[in-house]
């Protein structure tokens, strides 16, 4: 059954955020606005900074917003934070990774103005433009959403997000992963992974991956093979995977913009869920003085320590 | 390119019985980048070391390894040769083929396999091996010593003697601690008072020491040889300079029934106030929250007065930063506090014990108030409650102490002998009165300390009862208190006039606040950690601070005195030079690539990284990096793992010759 | 490794020790002269802290067959808290290679302090009898052989290509 999800709060999203932008801007609160906006292409939206409140029309908000925003206040982008107070459009997922950031000394709070989305979820990556959010379409990582409504934010229109029961797609994923032998997943993984030619769009877009250099571009000394053989996939995926666990705030957006379509999400949920079972930690719910991999407690568990 | 000498080393027989190491030697020629490739017999030796020296300046070699012994046995003295022959020593690597290898395995081709094998590993680790040099900082030579009870005092008194300038800050009015508080000390039952009223003028006195007395430490910056501590001293609203000491204020002010916790709450004081009347300094405080000056704008009597003119409501509390090269932690302790559940606390209050609700139910400092002669009753044991001097008085041992199921589980250390001390105090002044101990065990070792208690028993009539209290109740005028008498099998009741209870030694309150600010580790009972148990029990990890007395577990004078001076000693040592030198396998960081996430600061259990501005040319802040103080670093590179990028790295165990030593496998 | 005549698999083993226990350790285990089996090569960390997961990775890379990782006890770290850093390091390091379908049993983590040789060469001579058991690597091996650009050296149109020649 292909139930459609209700789109109509958007509209009210939209209009309130482009009152609240032009308003912002207007009285100097804000130096920018990043957020939304249409594109050429019919049934697709792009980011947008915006410096004039004239300009506050443009933005918007629909299922089709998929991109983070957070991407556009660090590395490639950094001169924007420079200019003074942004103000940001956040779903739930970005302001997760948001909150990592400010967190990891890479944002300040008072830096920032936060826009809340309240968001029945974004249409999947692989959809055609203009298709209508329906649990068939909707993307993965909304199956499991618990920030529907953003919290902390310094504007945040007044609309209820509602969804339908939506069965958990990565949960049952990492189930049926780890329901399978050894081997077994090695295969899966190793059929995974050498799909991958190393364009890091991933790591492009990833909030988290804001490292100047990154350690697979290091040769002295060469930590992960950059070749795309199998061999060099499976160290970049694991690595990243690694120092993403603890701070991934599960935006999916690594996964999204893959070109060979692999399920890098999975893995990184994955790390969270074992973060989650082994020390009580979900990223991007506060700001954390140290995450769970910069802290530690006596009673952590070491039952496969001999 | 490399010019690597290898040297292999027999060790006599110990390597060569079970390792060919001749053709270890040839196998290690043929690796690319080895110049150079011997065997020796002792390559340790005065003439294994000529060796090497030799074969350094006549080979032209570039960076060393030798192939013998565990490094933790010899690297020093290899390095050391190195050095004197003019090559770097930390281009000197060992590959241990003795304890890993041939020590441990019988068969000799498998042995001499994998020496083989570990002399390339090292060899391949060599090549990436860089030049370091030693770090060193200057040493500023003033000590701070936080707290002026017994041991702080000491500490003071011992590096002032030595020549060295010492700040002496006190969080109470007067310096002293608890052994002000105390009548008698054991063993030998001499008036605490009178033997440290002289350390305490002393201090006072002495040309070296400079004291802030009722401050407190607001913040700590810098690292050993190098701290800055700003002091908060605190207002008394007398002008320490001016005033006289003639405690004309004291005998004036109106109001007087202030419970003084100097003594444990029985005595009264007024609103301006010394703690006691050997207090060092001899200045008063004015207790601001109880005084009617501050609370309504009238009365000003101390003022009127005050013929220097001393008493300034307008004072103010001064910040004062002291720059220091070392910080003595001596702040001591405080009873466990019966009559409050400690709010949040895991340690949990005696409930059966009256919880503070029993006014005859007193601990064992508010014992010593009344023993005291200068104390609220004038050196009589009196009942709080109506003032009369009990008959039957029952000390219980062991009261918060070693009681796991309450949050404690250490022994308190003092208790047995000062309870023992108790007993015959309370004798001496009344004669017809009895004493009953209930204890557990009796833990007496010091020196007299054996004869002293047992003095108490078959001297001093005391009743030791061994066996655990259940229950105090108030019956009557009486307290009666339910324990068992285990050596007979019965359960004991007695009814007491006033019971005294040994309550647990804790450290001072705001102990891991302080700790906070210094950076030095505390258990979960906020006694402070030394480096290492037995061997460094005066140090703490972090470096340039070290600790004295109490705080750091429950302790005697004797020993908080021996403390203290061992402590005064190890800052002696700091200062005999004027630079100190550090081994330089410290974190770096490589301001290209950091990116100021701080992950490195958040692991780093030393405190030893730091925030450093990158500016342009034009003076605009382009980003805010890590910077490691390599005065402070200690070198486990916890860092550079957690670092995401790797832009710190650990000289002498870079990721380079890491996976150097990997790929050589 | 060695060449056996009797061509049985010699196990790989490499291990990450912290210098002031596990190091020690082994140490005390040669001065009591103690053997074991000498599969193991054993590198030198100042502490477990500074032990990066991305080691382990290179290590199976490079051929291991099995990886060992020692430090001090909790508690005992020399450098205070290196350990425990470590501690969680790798327990999540370990949830992500079994995910990813690595076989747990070939890595194995263990406190061994300064005073237990006899601990060290148990741990050793355990983790080098289960490798043996389970026999070489393969999984990693594969995975460096997969994929060279043409696939195999052995296809057709290699084989035409050397007849051309």
């Amino acid at each position: 059954m292909n139930q459609q999800i209700s789109t109509t709060i958007y509209n009210d999203i939209t209009d309130a955020v482009r009152k609240e932008a032009a308003r912002i801007l207007g009285d100097g609160t804000v130096t920018a606005v990043v957020g939304y906006t249409s594109t050429r292409r019919t049934g697709l939206t792009q980011p947008l900074v915006i410096t004039d409140a004239k300009e506050a029309d443009k933005l918007l908000f629909s299922e089709t917003c998929v991109n983070n925003l957070a991407v556009y206040l660090t590395k490639a982008k950094k001169e924007i934070p420079k200019t003074g107070r942004i103000a940001i459009m956040v779903k739930g997922c970005d302001l997760k990774a948001l909150v990592g950031l400010i967190g990891e000394a890479q944002l300040k709070r008072e830096e920032l103005y936060l826009i809340g989305l309240p968001c029945n979820g974004v249409l999947k990556s692989t959809t055609i433009p203009g298709t209508v959010l329906t649990v068939e379409t909707i993307a993965p990582k909304c199956c499991e959403c618990d920030v529907q409504t953003p919290v902390g934010c310094d504007f945040l229109p007044p609309c209820k997000p509602e969804q339908p029961e939506l069965k958990a797609v990565y949960s049952a994923e990492i189930a049926r992963l780890e329901a399978m032998s050894p081997r077994e997943r090695w295969d899966y993984w190793q059929e995974q992974f050498s799909k991958c030619i190393k364009c890091y769009a991933c790591r492009q877009v990833c909030p988290f991956c804001f490292c100047e250099q990154c350690l697979c571009d290091r040769n002295k000394p060469q930590m992960v093979e950059t070749t795309p053989r199998p061999a060099g996939n499976f160290a970049w995926h694991i690595v990243r995977a690694m120092h993403l666990a603890g701070r991934c705030a599960g935006c999916a957006e690594c996964e999204r913009v893959c070109p060979m379509d692999i399920p890098l999400n999975l893995l990184n949920r994955k790390m969270a869920k074992e973060l989650k079972e082994l020390y009580d930690y979900e990223a991007g719910l506060e700001v954390n003085e140290k995450g769970p991999l910069a802290s530690f407690n006596d009673k952590d568990d070491q039952s496969f320590i001999k | 390119m490399s010019r690597i000498g290898v040297f292999v080393c027999h060790c006599g027989e110990n390597i060569s019985r079970t390792v060919d190491v001749e053709q270890v030697a040839a196998k290690a020629a043929l690796i690319p980048g080895v110049a150079y490739a011997t065997d020796y017999k002792y390559m340790c030796s005065d003439p294994g070391q000529g060796l090497l020296k030799k074969a350094i300046t006549e080979q032209k070699l570039s960076h060393i390894v030798v192939a013998a012994c565990s490094p933790r046995m010899h690297e020093l003295t290899f390095r050391k040769a190195v050095a004197s022959a003019g090559l770097n020593p930390f281009l000197c690597e060992m590959a241990n083929i003795r304890e890993h290898c041939s020590w441990v395995h019988e068969d000799r081709t498998e042995a001499t396999t994998k020496a083989i094998e570990i002399v390339t590993m090292m060899v391949e680790r060599v090549k990436k091996n860089r030049t370091l040099d030693t770090i060193t900082v200057p040493v500023t030579k003033r000590a701070l010593v936080i707290g002026g009870g017994i041991a702080g005092i000491q500490a003071a008194l011992d590096i002032a003697d030595a020549g060295h300038q010492v700040v002496l800050v006190e969080r109470e009015p007067s310096i002293g601690g608890h052994m002000a508080q105390l009548s008698e000390t054991f063993p030998t039952l001499d008036c605490s008072q009178c033997i440290m009223t002289p350390k305490m003028v002393d201090v006072a006195n002495h040309p070296n020491i400079t004291m802030h007395t009722y401050s407190e430490i607001e913040q700590v910056d810098g690292y050993i040889g190098n701290f800055q501590v700003t002091v908060r001293k605190k207002a008394r609203s007398v002008d320490e300079d001016k005033c006289t000491g003639c405690g004309i204020c004291i005998e004036k002010c109106p109001i007087r029934k202030i419970p003084n916790s100097f003594d444990c709450n029985l005595g009264m004081r007024p609103a301006i106030y010394v703690p006691f009347p050997q207090a060092v300094p001899n200045t008063p405080v004015i207790d601001r929250e109880n005084c009617t000056m501050f609370k309504t704008g009238k009365c000003g009597l101390c003022q009127k007065v005050c013929g220097p003119g001393a008493v300034d409501y307008q004072q103010q509390d001064q910040l004062v930063v002291e720059d220091v090269g070392a910080i003595v932690v001596a702040t001591g302790f405080d009873l466990y506090n019966i009559s409050e559940k400690p709010k949040g606390s895991p340690i949990k209050g005696y409930g059966e014990f009256g919880h503070g609700k029993i006014p005859d139910v007193i601990d064992g400092m508010t014992f010593e108030r009344l023993a005291s002669a200068s104390g609220p009753t004038g050196g009589k044991i009196l009942r709080p409650s109506d003032g009369k001097e009990p008959k039957q008085v029952v000390f219980i041992q062991c009261v918060g102490s070693r009681a796991r199921e309450k949050g404690i589980s250490y022994c308190s250390k003092i208790c047995c002998m000062y309870t023992a001390k108790h007993t015959m105090l309370y004798k001496h002044k009344v004669h017809d009165g009895q004493a009953y101990v209930f204890f557990m065990d009796a833990r007496v070792p010091g020196k007299s300390y054996d004869e002293f208690w047992r003095r108490a028993i078959e001297e001093e009539e005391a009743v030791y009862i061994r066996g655990m209290v259940s229950r105090l109740y108030q019956k009557g005028d009486k307290v009666v208190v339910m324990g068992s008498d285990i050596a007979v099998g019965v359960q004991a009741e007695i009814e007491a006039d006033l019971v005294v209870l040994a309550t647990a030694v804790q450290p001072r309150s705001g102990a891991d606040r302080l700790a906070q600010k210094l950076g030095i580790s505390y258990d979960n009972y906020q006694f402070y950690s030394e480096a290492h148990a037995k061997l460094r029990p005066v140090e703490c990890a972090t470096a340039g601070i070290y600790l004295a007395g109490a705080c750091q577990g429950p302790k005697d004078i004797p020993d908080s005195v021996s403390q203290a001076s061992a402590a005064a000693a190890k800052v002696m040592t700091l200062f005999a030079k004027d630079r100190l030198e550090r081994e330089p396998i410290v974190a770096k960081i490589n301001e290209a690539g950091c990116v100021g996430c701080f992950y490195c600061k958040k692991v780093c259990a030393y405190g030893a990284v730091e925030e450093k501005e990158i500016r342009d040319r034009q003076g605009n802040l382009i980003k805010i990096i890590a910077h490691i103080n390599p005065g402070i670093c200690a070198g486990c590179g916890t860092c550079q793992a957690t670092c995401p990028s790797k832009s710190v790295e650990l000289n002498g165990y870079t990721d380079e010759q890491i996976v150097a030593m990997i790929e050589a496998l | 490794m060695t060449a056996n005549i009797e061509n049985s698999f010699e196990p790989k083993i490499m291990a990450f020790v912290c210098t002031w226990c596990t190091y020690a350790g082994a140490d005390l285990a040669g001065t009591s002269r103690m053997q074991y089996p000498a599969n193991v090569r054993v590198l030198k960390f100042p502490c477990t802290g500074r032990i990066d997961p991305v080691f382990i990775l290179k290590a199976f890379q490079q051929g291991a067959d099995g990886v060992l990782i020692s430090g001090c006890h909790p508690g005992d770290c020399h450098y205070i808290a290196g350990n425990f850093h470590a501690r969680r390091r790798f327990a999540v390091f370990r949830k992500l290679l079994e995910f990813v379908g690595v076989d747990l049993n070939r890595l194995q983590f263990s406190w061994v302090s300064a005073a237990e040789g006899g601990k060290w060469v148990e741990v050793v001579t355990e983790l080098t009898e289960r490798i043996r058991e389970m026999g070489p690597m393969t999984e990693f091996k594969e995975l460096a052989l997969t994929e060279q650009w043409s696939g195999m050296l052995e296809s057709p149109e290699l084989q035409e290509a050397y007849k051309q020649i």
